[in-house]
């Protein structure tokens, strides 16, 4: 009687928790489940009602087809801001894994000054960069290129951090069976140790991905050009000039956003391994 | 003997090779750039005319201009607003995820999709719901009655993006804190249960002092991460009211790319990157415990 009490009022509890936890989740989603119902809402209803009377597109035929013939090329933003991504991704974890393999399995005269010299690197903030790396591009004559954007984040030393670190792990003995066999040092890396480490890629590659996706501050100073820019400072610019059109701008947050939203939830296994990752 | 050294030789000239690529990136867009720094921040530059060489002067203008001030009291402020609440919260949220036996994945990605908002977008959403006509006031207004000026009052602004910081980044501080409760050993709950301690003693005597490694690194991060505000104050505020939302990095993109004073900038960068290395140092020489699992 007295156990059965118990756990009635245990339960209680968790079932307290659970309301508790949800609706915490729920605030938290709130500003995405905002901004989402309000790009699909008549433009008189955003600040007075939570759920539209009836959803439209109106928002987004705006934005894709209004706003460019404004000189905001919202759809040419969005495919800047993949093609810059995709290959400064490719990029990082192509010549992190190479680094990463010299640090983590040769046994040359710089393996340990390289990886301390890589943690050293990490103590700067790379903000502190920005006026001299602005010349540099300056007189490469690169400004406002798409090489602008992706040139100076084509490798760096998180990466080779990583791959440094997970690579260790991997058997010597996989190694040594392929140079038995004769395979070469590029053969080894790409066919025998990195379908190994398929996790690292894919931290390395999603951490990477969503970190220049983000980027602003960077093209915002290199870009001039509306028609190479990516989505972030066209939707940044197009809000500083035309703010009150905010239903069309919510719609390109939207288009900014979901992107992210779903790799995120595709990968988020790999986003949980690399926090846990990084904290060793 | 003859075949090793030459095996050595072969390894090493392997391992140069490899990372190669990398050395030279690193020289040029990173050595390179370092020793352009500290010489921009010794000249008077705007861009265009023969660079002059002006000493320190740039950096006696910096410590004496009450802007400067403006700048460090802001980045102060904000780290007050940010970091208490992002550690309580954190590690508030990471207890009741080790709780939490159903749901998990749905909590978890509720709090840590936050995380993967892009800051201009998030930005905007923050602004207009934080706005003073905006839902959140709206709320207020009708539900108790007052209304708060989030980014129209300098008193508020820079606690509003503390918020906003706190939002995006709660799951993701809580996610690390998590791993750092995993690696608590049950034995040392079971040994305090025989005890008798009681919940509040377990927390502050096992919980806290164990968590140690990742509260260092938590306020690592969001030190660093507070010298690095730009985004939001650039959509939201452009810095005000009063300047109550300038931060280091927007006052360094204003001088140099708006005000072309590429020297000015080049020092304000220095010492931002030192105070936050400072503070940083500080921090883990004050916090830090060698922490023993057994």
């Amino acid at each position: 009687m007295k156990s059965l009490e118990k756990e009635k009022k245990i339960s209680m509890k968790s079932v307290m928790f659970y309301v508790i936890m949800f609706a915490l989740s729920i605030v938290w989603l709130y500003p995405y489940i905002w901004m989402f119902l309000s790009s699909f809402k008549p433009w008189d209803e955003i600040y007075t009602t939570l759920i539209p009377s009836h959803l439209t597109l109106k928002s987004y035929a705006f934005i894709l087809t209004v706003a460019n013939q404004m000189g905001y090329p919202f759809i040419l933003g969005l495919l800047n801001s993949i093609f810059v991504s995709v290959v400064v991704t490719v990029s990082v974890v192509f010549f992190s894994a190479l680094v990463g393999y010299a640090i983590a399995k040769i046994k040359f005269n710089g393996s340990n000054f390289l990886f301390n010299f890589i943690i050293y690197q990490m103590l700067f903030p790379s903000f502190m960069f920005t006026v001299p790396l602005y010349l540099i591009i300056r007189n490469f004559g690169l400004l406002d290129s798409y090489p602008a954007m992706i040139v100076p984040y084509m490798m760096g030393a998180w990466g080779v951090f990583m791959f440094a670190q997970s690579l260790k792990s991997v058997p010597n003995a996989y190694i040594e069976a392929a140079k038995m066999d004769g395979a070469n040092l590029l053969w080894i890396i790409f066919n025998v140790v990195l379908p190994l480490s398929r996790s690292t890629i894919a931290i390395v590659g999603l951490f990477t991905f969503m970190g220049i996706w983000d980027n602003f501050m960077w093209p915002l100073i290199v870009m001039q050009s509306y028609s190479k820019m990516p989505l972030a400072v066209i939707l940044a610019v197009f809000d500083k000039t035309y703010g009150w059109y905010i239903g069309p701008i919510l719609a390109g947050s939207v288009i900014q956003t979901i992107p992210m939203v779903i790799i995120f939830i595709i990968f988020r296994k790999y986003f949980l391994q690399g926090i846990s990752m990084s904290f060793k | 003997m003859i075949r090793k050294t030459t095996l050595k030789k072969h390894e090493n000239l392997k391992g140069w090779l490899l990372s190669s690529p990398y050395l030279i990136f690193i020289l040029v867009f990173w050595g390179y750039p370092f020793v352009w720094l500290v010489v921009l921040s010794f000249t008077k530059w705007n861009f265009m005319t023969p660079k002059k060489f002006i000493g320190i002067e740039n950096f006696v203008k910096l410590f004496s201009n009450p802007f400067f001030w403006t700048l460090t009291w802001n980045t102060f402020k904000f780290m007050c607003y940010f970091i208490p609440m992002v550690l309580v919260f954190s590690i508030t949220l990471a207890v009741a995820f080790t709780k939490a036996k159903k749901f998990k994945a749905f909590l978890a990605i509720s709090f840590l999709v936050a995380n993967v908002s892009s800051g201009v977008a998030y930005s905007i959403v923050f602004s207009q719901l934080f706005s003073s006509n905006g839902p959140l006031n709206r709320f207020l207004y009708n539900s108790f009655g007052f209304i708060i000026p989030w980014f129209t009052n300098p008193n508020w602004a820079m606690f509003s993006i503390a918020i906003m910081v706190t939002w995006k980044f709660l799951g993701y501080y809580a996610l690390i804190f998590m791993a750092g409760l995993q690696m608590i050993p049950k034995e040392l709950y079971e040994a305090a249960d025989l005890d008798g301690a009681n919940k509040r003693t377990r927390f502050f005597k096992i919980t806290l002092p164990l968590l140690n490694p990742s509260i260092v690194m938590i306020m690592v991060l969001a030190i660093s991460l507070s010298f690095g505000i730009f985004t939001e104050p650039y959509m939201i505020t452009g810095g005000g009211p009063l300047n109550g939302t300038q931060t280091f990095l927007l006052a360094i993109y204003t001088d140099a790319f708006e005000r072309y004073r590429a020297g000015y900038a080049a020092s304000l960068s220095i010492i931002a990157a030192s105070m936050s290395f400072a503070i940083i140092y500080a921090t883990r020489k004050i916090i830090e415990r060698e922490v023993d699992f057994s």
